[in-house]
């Protein structure tokens, strides 16, 4: 749009002076309309200020002119920054004279933006932070596992499949393998339990780092086995323990209870495949935490993988190779690979699972808030834009351009946007503080810490702009369409029809939109209910555990295990406040247990896969669980005992399918030929639901249990379980010294009560539903809201129509139930279109739910049933005014 | 240009039509508009500039710098045969559409 460039070219700087021209042609307007009204017999002073008034709001109109003489176009910036300014000043100004509607649609607006902001900071924070490895996106994890077990049970390796994997990889092309460990750092000061890794050779290499005092170890210090009692330590062990002690390169401390030399210390930052990890050893120092053998053990596996993808290699490639190299290892191994395959999975899917998958569902769910909110803004910018269709048309007549009077309008929807979105991210600075640390753990790793970063703010300023754009749009298109004709015709209520259909629009896509919103919260509420109501087979109240490890030095054997166990036990019993005291290998949802196979000796050929537990007498009785059948592992299940076995009901139904009871029989822990590996079914105890709530104990991929006495079976891991009476802070001084009374250098870690740790494992589908179900209440507020301020709106447009109705002799009721019945009919609208969008959608959520199909008719059921009674109530009011109009009045309003 | 932008240029038909018998300031342009038509200036008098700058862009008017009948420094506003053209135009689509609606509502509309 070049207009008239000559006069621009022949006078340099003819922009300036154009603008000063401008105020000149105005300055002389203003002087001789003051000369006129002076004439017309108002005094100076007065005629001067009606001049002013008459004329306009100079500074707008200034920069209108400026606009429309094209000059606008060529200082583009700040031509624009001071329109907006105009327009943003004028938009305030308006606000200033409806405070309540200004109020409502910030807050509004505020309180989906700050939903969103903090859902997505916790996405940030999870998903799209760089997690704290070097070039993290090619770290991957190879886990070994049974295909028979489901990919969930077991992620181990064994040091000889580790190393041929290590070997025949082309497309990992680092491949490091680490076993964490809890280790004793005695000496100096009291036994401390400390978290260690062992790591083969490149460990360091591959996570990054390099000492930042002294070295790492040598690839041969990394695997010769007992080659090299060193150890690197965490500058955070080294701080706390050590005081920073610039001379510890060199020095020597005991782990449990053996000399290690310290050759060097991580920087800060540095941290393990672990949270937490205070020091690394060499792998080849297993003897350190148990026995040596397992470093040739094919069966024994332990540790974990992780390695680099080779470059231009992706997880699939890498995944086809692994495969292949399992075939190979199954065909070479048929007894130690059988069903073995190795998964290569990234750093990111292993720490998140699916809980990055559920954190972009509440994102989705928080814009679909958003959307809801800002329908509420822009019908209350409608209901306004209606108020002012009069003022909008007389400026598009005196040649307002359009673009301009929908840029004021927009102009105005963005700054309530703004204002809410402020409001909105200090709401959610308070929720990420407020609602963060309640996160339970267990939902997301340990190094996902939600902040407001940068990303979130541009989200957040995203989030900000859609709600003003959505807001916006409606209202400017009917600005832009007002015109003198329409509003002189009808009174001020220009295209009354077309603003009222876009407000019902609203209405229905709201109802649509909160429909999906309760639908996923109902889903997912049930799901997490369902859970709930999972009977996990024990006892929870009051019981409480810990983990002990003897160390291998002082207890080198099954013999003196077994007598730290009764020991144990026994000093444990006599605490006053404590009963029910039992010691297990392992403990309900508290981690890894042990899985190996057994035979029916009369079928050798067929392994079954179990869980293995040992036991110390009475633990069943003591943790609650029902014994169905026989007996339990008791006092007589010697060391030089007959060996026995306690299975669960689902060991009987999977091994022996044809005989219910499963007592008396024999099975083999190992080549039956061997009469010591013959064990017999003394008792079957109920199901207990010892790894995960959800999984069917006959599911093909959930292993049965089968427990073993602790003196047949010793353990170097016990969890110490026991009832408190009272709280555990009463006994907690009584129990620690009846442990250190039997071994001072021992010490007792993993404190916890069963019923927290059976909260954590329901912690992510709390979470979730929790959420869900706090948009979708605002969901549900927000389109009562919406409903009722359409229909409170029509209702006073109908006034005339309705007070008609009622000098007809229309009775109160017949009125409200027509106001009623116009917000059912909104609302059937919104449900049908919701309820389709749900019923095709809601599959997203399946991987999440349990005990409830994404189709759930309860819940939709109940679902359509609340919105229809949101409905109700959101009508009522202006169904109870519209019936209370008494004809003359109702007539006289107009 | 669609049939609801009709009225958009009133104010610029009006000047146009000012102009026709002779150059004006802006002031007198809009003393011109205030006595032959009701309202259109009633809002907001200084709506007359955008409008001015606007013609002046799309060369339907010219201007000049010169001197009030007191000596005042003003600036002159002429129409321009483009504008002449324009404003012919204009007021036949006018005439169409006041025809128009003074038979709707003749005919006794909403």
């Amino acid at each position: 749009m070049s207009g008239w460039p000559f006069r621009r070219v022949l006078r340099p700087g003819a922009v300036r002076s154009a603008d000063a021209e401008l105020r000149e042609e105005i300055e002389l307007y203003l002087d001789l309309r003051t000369e006129e009204l002076v004439r017309e017999g108002h005094a100076p002073a007065e005629a001067r200020r009606i001049a002013e008034e008459r004329f306009g709001d100079v500074a707008r109109i200034e920069a209108e002119a400026r606009r429309e003489g094209g000059r606008g176009r060529r200082e583009g910036g700040r031509r624009m920054m001071e329109t907006l300014r105009l327009d943003v000043g004028y938009a305030l100004r308006t606000f200033r004279r409806n405070p309540l509607f200004f109020v409502v649609g910030a807050l509004t607006l505020a309180l989906a933006v700050a939903g969103n902001t903090a859902v997505f900071s916790v996405l940030d924070a999870a998903v799209l932070e760089a997690l704290p490895f070097p070039d993290a996106d090619r770290l991957v994890f190879v886990d070994g596992y049974h295909l028979a077990d489901g990919e969930k049970a077991i992620r181990y390796a064994s040091v000889p499949e580790f190393r041929d994997w290590r070997e025949r990889s082309h497309t990992v092309s680092r491949m490091v393998a680490v076993d964490p460990n809890g280790l004793t750092l005695s000496g100096e000061g009291e036994a401390e339990r400390i978290t260690g890794e062992l790591v083969s050779r490149g460990f360091f290499e591959l996570m990054g780092g390099e000492a930042a005092l002294g070295r790492t170890f040598t690839p041969e210090e990394a695997e010769t086995p007992d080659g090299a009692p060193l150890v690197v330590l965490s500058d955070g062990l080294w701080r706390r323990r050590f005081g920073a002690d610039p001379a510890i390169v060199g020095r020597t401390i005991q782990l449990n209870d053996r000399s290690v030399t310290v050759v060097g210390v991580m920087p800060p930052g540095f941290r393990g495949v672990s949270p937490d990890v205070d020091a690394w050893l060499p792998l080849g120092m297993m003897s350190l935490v148990g026995s040596a053998d397992v470093l040739d053990s094919r069966g024994t596996r332990f540790l974990g993988v992780i390695g680099r993808l080779a470059p231009g290699v992706d997880v699939g490639r890498a995944q086809d190779e692994l495969d292949a190299i399992a075939r190979d290892l199954q065909a070479e191994y048929p007894d130690a690979h059988a069903d073995r395959w190795a998964r290569v999975q990234s750093f990111r899917e292993e720490y998140l699972g699916t809980t990055g998958r559920l954190l972009w569902i509440l994102v989705g769910a928080g814009v679909l808030l958003l959307l809801i909110a800002s329908a509420n803004v822009a019908n209350l910018l409608l209901v306004r834009a209606h108020a002012r269709v009069r003022e909008l048309a007389v400026r598009r007549a005196v040649g307002a351009d359009g673009s301009r009077v929908v840029g004021q309008l927009f102009t105005e929807s963005l700054v309530l946007a703004a204002v809410g979105g402020v409001l909105g991210l200090g709401l959610a600075w308070i929720a990420i503080r407020g609602i963060v640390p309640s996160i339970p753990t267990g939902v997301l790793p340990d190094f996902v810490v939600p902040e407001l970063s940068v990303r979130v703010f541009l989200f957040s300023f995203a989030v900000v702009g859609l709600a003003g754009l959505v807001a916006g749009t409606a209202p400017a298109a009917s600005g832009a369409r007002a015109d003198l004709a329409g509003a002189l015709r009808t009174g001020g209520w220009g295209a009354t029809g077309r603003r009222a259909r876009a407000q019902q629009g609203f209405v229905v896509a709201q109802v649509g939109l909160a429909l999906l919103l309760l639908v996923g919260a109902g889903l997912l509420t049930r799901s997490f209910r369902a859970q709930l109501a999972v009977d996990p087979g024990m006892d929870m109240r009051g019981m409480h555990v810990f983990r002990v490890q003897p160390p291998r030095e002082r207890y080198p054997d099954a013999a003196s295990l077994r007598l730290f166990t009764h020991e144990l036990v026994r000093r444990l019993e006599a605490v006053p406040g404590v009963s029910a005291v039992a010691a297990s290998s392992d403990f309900p949802f508290r981690g890894r247990s042990s899985g190996s196979y057994i035979v029916r000796p009369e079928d050798p050929e067929h392994l079954i896969r179990y869980h293995r537990h040992s036991v110390t007498p009475g633990y069943f009785e003591k943790l609650g669980v029902r014994v169905l059948r026989g007996r339990a592992i008791e006092e007589q299940d010697r060391a030089d005992a007959r060996g026995v076995a306690v299975v669960t009901q689902a060991l009987v139904d999977r091994v022996f399918p044809d005989d219910p009871s499963g007592v008396g029989r024999t099975i083999a822990i190992g080549d039956p030929r061997d009469p010591d590996n013959l064990v017999e079914i003394v008792g079957v105890v109920a199901n207990v639901r010892y790894r995960d709530l959800t999984q069917d104990m006959m599911a093909e991929a959930n292993s049965p249990d089968l427990f073993f006495s602790m003196d047949q079976i010793p353990s170097r891991t016990l969890e110490v379980s026991f009832r408190v009476r009272r709280d555990l802070a009463s006994v907690l001084p009584s129990v620690r010294s009846a442990v250190a009374g039997i071994d001072p250098a021992i010490p007792i870690f993993a404190m916890d009560s069963l019923e927290h740790a059976y909260r954590s494992l329901t912690a992510t589908p709390r979470f979730a539903a929790f959420l869900m179900g706090l948009f979708s209440l605002l969901a549900l507020v927000l389109s009562g809201v919406g409903i009722y301020g359409v229909l409170a709106f029509s209702v006073g447009q109908r006034t005339p129509e309705i007070a008609l109705r009622r000098a007809l002799g229309a009775r109160a009721g017949a009125v409200a139930g027509s106001v009623i019945a116009s917000a059912l009919r909104l609302v059937g609208l919104g449900l049908v279109l919701g309820g389709v969008a749900a019923a095709l959608g809601s599959g997203v959520l399946r991987r999440f739910l349990f005990g409830v199909a994404p189709t759930d008719p309860v819940t939709f059921g109940g679902v359509l049933a609340t919105m229809v009674a949101v409905a109700v109530v959101a009508a009522a009011l202006p169904a109870w005014r519209a019936a209370r109009k008494s004809p003359v009045e109702a007539l006289n309003a107009e | 240009m669609s049939g609801s932008d009709l009225f958009t240029g009133t104010l610029d038909i009006l000047i146009l039509r000012t102009l026709q018998a002779a150059p004006l300031h802006g002031y007198a342009i809009g003393r011109a508009i205030r006595d032959g038509s009701e309202g259109v200036l009633s809002v907001e008098e200084g709506a007359l500039y955008p409008a001015l700058h606007r013609l002046e862009r799309r060369s339907l008017l010219e201007s000049e710098w010169g001197h009030t009948e007191t000596g005042r420094r003003a600036k002159f506003y002429r129409i321009t045969p483009v504008g002449a053209e324009h404003l012919a135009s204009e007021a036949s689509r006018w005439a169409d559409y006041s025809g128009a609606v003074a038979s709707i509502l003749a005919g006794g509309g909403r």
